[in-house]
């Protein structure tokens, strides 16, 4: 092989995973394995969100000399499945540990056909060298709960290869002969042969670089849930290649406020013509919008029936789905703040509530009533408006148990129970 | 010795004689009271397909009225796609046309009337009524009648059993140590007095094992034919004056409260209300004679007119009592509700008002080649999609067709629709001359609606 690929094989590592888990009622821990890529001297490693997230608490980095050290998670982002840790320096420098890193290459040169080669640790094999080609360059692949339960794929597309990636490749780089990194291996199909998906390497480059600077990316949102046109420019007569089909816009969005609907063709953004005729193209409009700052005003030209006008929306933060989760081990029950999104798809009035992911057989939760599923809404009488409130509640109880009054919804059913010592 | 011994006998027989001797009139009491029994069949006619049902019936007067609980029907179909009504008498394999009458929204039964043909041959069950009501008592000896399937023409069997519990569900509810008679059909103890009607029977618990779970899977088993549950007659007779006037049951008094949820009897002890039952109350729906009477959300009801609410087990039974008492009412009649609101306890009197339009009233028209129905939007639709009741633009797509264009276009069952071929859905009739243009255009070739689900919309396209 090339020069390239042997300083890419010493720059690709596995990484063992212990995280803190919350279903059960308790705070318990969790491992598990991945691979990642070290991209320069100073020990930056990316990987996937899924493999490192912010609820790990030890992470364990094999280099290609088989010697184990210590990262730090630098950031996450879980809608382009990326994560970026960073090698204790300190200790590799104690210890006189050697690694190399890796080199991205253009991920937008890359050809159908052309031969790539995975490499990770599937199923715990470390070091492990997989080739196959560019199945696909442009693969649209958008999942709402991919990354352990949080949204991935609305900004990106992904590239197909039938390189082999199993369970265990994930974060680990696709990489073209001479050993420069195209992609991160992130998912692939149980059960079918050789259909893996990667991040390209393009985007990868600017999601390192602000996480580098930030820790964290930030996105803008305005609730406007596109769809392909597809052969729907006759009905709403279009010019061909120019209009986005608004699907659905978000209760309460900014979208909304300024008056979108469902239905609605979206033409231009400030002044960008857009086209969303085929679902490959809609990841790309979704990341002009997101990527707007925070508190902008967009000009959105929008046709409906033969009117067309401009819209100005205000851009807010995007928020993730999954909420802050806590365990409350005293009353066996563990929860999830309740997300602007999570009660918008399950139409709830507001986002006040704990979402009751996990409770223990025999604690005062599951022995009061309390099951998986359920939103508490107050307790003692107190409206649930951040985890604090319930934390609270929670610390007096370790302090004295006491009867504690909770209110629980469940499938709009109102309830009361009584946790008790 | 010889003597001695066949006195022993003697008294010994004797003994067992005296029920016995009872026992030997049954036959006689049997074929009396199988004339107070049929079994119904209908058919439930759908856009695509007809379905057969079959259900136990009881007469309950000398012009052919004959009960059925109230699962013989399926909520879902209004009373326009039930037809071809028979009514079968036991071991007979010769039928008679029945008419559906409708049901009540108290006691849930439907009501169907025999053909005049037979009425000679049938014989209501209040004949044997005894002027005072028999209330079953624990052990006391009942028995019931069994139907084989259709084509056993119904044959009639025995069966007995003696009375286990009597517990109050709220309606009174004896339990048998097995079953004792299919469900729908009455229970008579020894004399032959009519002791109550077999409710629909209960779920028994199972561990089912087999070769790949050796662990035991807990199944809960349920008998369809036979049950051990009995409504006495208490609770039965004085309800069946309660012919519906309409299919629909109507009139219908509504108060407009949404998901009453029993007080944990922890809760109560909590909130110092000591013993009493109480009921709470999550949504208090908008426009609603509830909302009229100051009712609001998340109030804890305490008492109807003045008595506590009654103390029941399971704790979940108090809300069928509140129903009950709101289905007792009329329209226009006054109800009072003692509710602790926060810390404050305080009355709300609510004049009770008219059911809005239930599902099974609204229009509905199917569209075989854009393939689903389309049913007006009432009320209920407005609740279960969290809107205003006055928002009531759109119809509901009730049926959808398997493969048809609207389902491959994504289209499912429940949802809103909103927009036709970018037209706003201004009430049901629009939307049926729009579905009909449409569907009876040779050279369409497609359309496209804009539907809402959980409160996200969607875009479909619809290939035809």
């Amino acid at each position: 092989m090339s020069r390239g690929f042997n300083q890419l094989l010493d720059a690709v590592v596995r990484i063992d995973v212990r995280e803190l888990a919350f279903e059960a009622g308790a705070r318990r821990f969790e491992s598990s394995i991945g691979s990642g890529v070290i991209l320069s001297d100073d020990g930056l490693v990316l990987t996937n969100a899924h493999v490192a997230s912010p609820r790990a608490v030890e992470l364990s980095v094999t280099l290609a000399s088989l010697e184990r050290v210590n990262a730090k998670l630098v950031g996450w982002d879980h809608w382009t499945d990326l994560a970026l840790l960073r090698l204790d320096l300190a200790e590799v420098r104690r210890r006189g540990l050697k690694f190399a890193h890796a080199d991205f290459g253009d991920s937008d040169k890359l050809y159908v056909g052309e031969t790539v080669y995975a490499v990770g640790t599937p199923f715990g094999l470390t070091r492990t060298a997989t080739r196959g080609i560019i199945s696909n360059d442009n693969r649209y692949f958008e999942d709402e709960t991919g990354v352990d339960g949080y949204e991935t794929g609305a900004f990106n597309t992904w590239i197909q290869t039938d390189a082999a990636i199993n369970p265990g490749n994930s974060g680990g780089p696709l990489v073209t002969e001479d050993g420069r990194v195209v992609g991160i291996n992130a998912r692939g199909y149980l059960g079918a042969d050789n259909l893996g998906f990667a991040i390209p390497a393009n985007i990868a480059k600017r999601i390192v670089a602000d996480l580098v600077r930030n820790g964290s990316i930030t996105r803008s949102y305005i609730g406007l849930v596109p769809k392909e046109l597809q052969d729907l420019e006759s009905f709403y007569a279009l010019a061909l290649n120019n209009g986005l089909l608004v699907n659905n816009v978000d209760r309460g969005s900014p979208a909304a406020r300024a008056g979108l609907r469902g239905g609605d063709i979206l033409l231009a953004v400030n002044g960008v013509k857009v086209d969303g005729r085929f679902p490959e193209q809609l990841p790309p409009i979704q990341n002009l919008i997101a990527s707007q700052p925070v508190g902008a005003t967009l000009k959105l030209t929008v046709k409906r029936g033969a009117e067309t006008r401009d819209y100005a929306v205000v851009t807010e933060k995007l928020e993730s789905r999954v909420g802050e989760d806590w365990a409350f081990e005293k009353w066996g029950l563990s929860v999830r703040k309740v997300s602007r999104t999570y009660a918008r798809e399950n139409q709830l009035p507001d986002a006040v509530g704990a979402l009751v992911i996990g409770v223990q057989p025999g604690f005062p939760a599951n022995v009061a009533g309390v099951s998986h599923g359920d939103i508490i809404t107050k307790v003692n009488q107190q409206p649930i408006d951040s985890l604090d409130v319930l934390k609270r509640a929670h610390a007096a109880y370790e302090r004295k148990p006491e009867p504690v009054l909770v209110e629980v919804m469940r499938d709009r059913q109102i309830s009361l129970y009584v946790l008790k010592p | 010795m010889n003597l001695r011994l066949e006195r022993k006998l003697l008294i010994v027989l004797a003994l067992g004689w005296s029920a016995w001797l009872r026992a030997a009139d049954l036959p006689a009491l049997w074929a009396e009271r199988l004339k107070s029994v049929v079994v119904v069949e209908y058919y439930t006619e759908t856009e695509i397909d007809r379905r057969p049902s079959l259900s136990y019936g009881t007469v309950i007067d000398d012009r052919g009225t004959i009960i059925l609980p109230s699962v013989a029907v399926n909520g879902r179909a209004t009373p326009s796609q039930l037809k071809d009504f028979k009514v079968y008498r036991p071991g007979n394999p010769a039928s008679v046309a029945g008419e559906y009458l409708g049901q009540d929204a108290l006691t849930g039964w439907h009501f169907v009337r025999a053909d005049a043909s037979i009425r000679g041959e049938l014989t209501p069950i209040t004949k044997f009524a005894p002027r005072t009501t028999i209330e079953p008592a624990m052990a006391d000896e009942v028995w019931g009648i069994g139907l084989r399937s259709k084509d056993e023409d119904f044959l009639p069997y025995l069966l007995t059993s003696r009375i286990a519990l009597v517990q109050a569900l709220p309606q009174r509810t004896a339990i048998a140590q097995q079953e004792v008679s299919g469900p729908g059909l009455p229970v008579f103890n020894r004399d032959g007095d009519f002791i109550g009607i077999a409710a629909s029977s209960f779920g028994q618990n199972y561990l089912q094992f087999s070769r790949d779970d050796r662990g035991g899977l807990p199944v809960i088993m349920v008998n369809v034919e036979e049950s051990g549950a009995v409504l006495v007659a208490g609770e039965v007779l004085p309800y069946l004056g309660r012919i519906p006037k309409n299919v629909f049951g109507r009139p219908l008094a509504w108060l407009g409260a949404y998901g009453l949820e029993p007080m944990d009897p922890e809760v109560a002890r909590f909130l110092k209300l000591g013993d009493q039952s109480a009921v709470v109350v999550s949504e208090i729906l908008e426009g609603s004679p509830a909302e009229a009477g100051g009712l609001k959300d998340r109030d804890i009801l305490l008492a109807i007119d003045g008595q506590p609410l009654p103390r029941f087990k399971p704790d979940r039974v108090v809300v069928g009592y509140v129903g009950r008492e709101i289905e007792k009412r009329r329209p226009g009649d006054a109800i009072t509700f003692t509710v602790l609101r926060g810390s404050v306890r305080t009355d709300a009197k609510i004049v009770l008002g008219e059911q809005p339009k239930l599902f099974t009233e609204a229009e509905r028209k199917y569209f075989d080649r854009i393939g689903f129905t389309a049913r007006e939007f009432v009320f209920d639709d407005a609740i279960a999609r969290r809107v205003k009741a006055t928002e009531t633009t759109g119809v509901i797509a009730h049926f959808v067709k398997a493969n048809g264009p609207a389902a491959t276009a994504g289209l499912r069952i429940d949802d809103w629709i909103k927009e036709i071929d970018g037209v706003e859905v201004k009430s049901f009739s629009a939307a049926a001359v729009q579905l009909a243009a449409i569907e009876s255009d040779k050279f369409r070739t497609e359309c496209v609606l804009l539907v809402s689900r959980n409160g996200e919309t969607a875009v479909l396209r619809l290939k035809l």
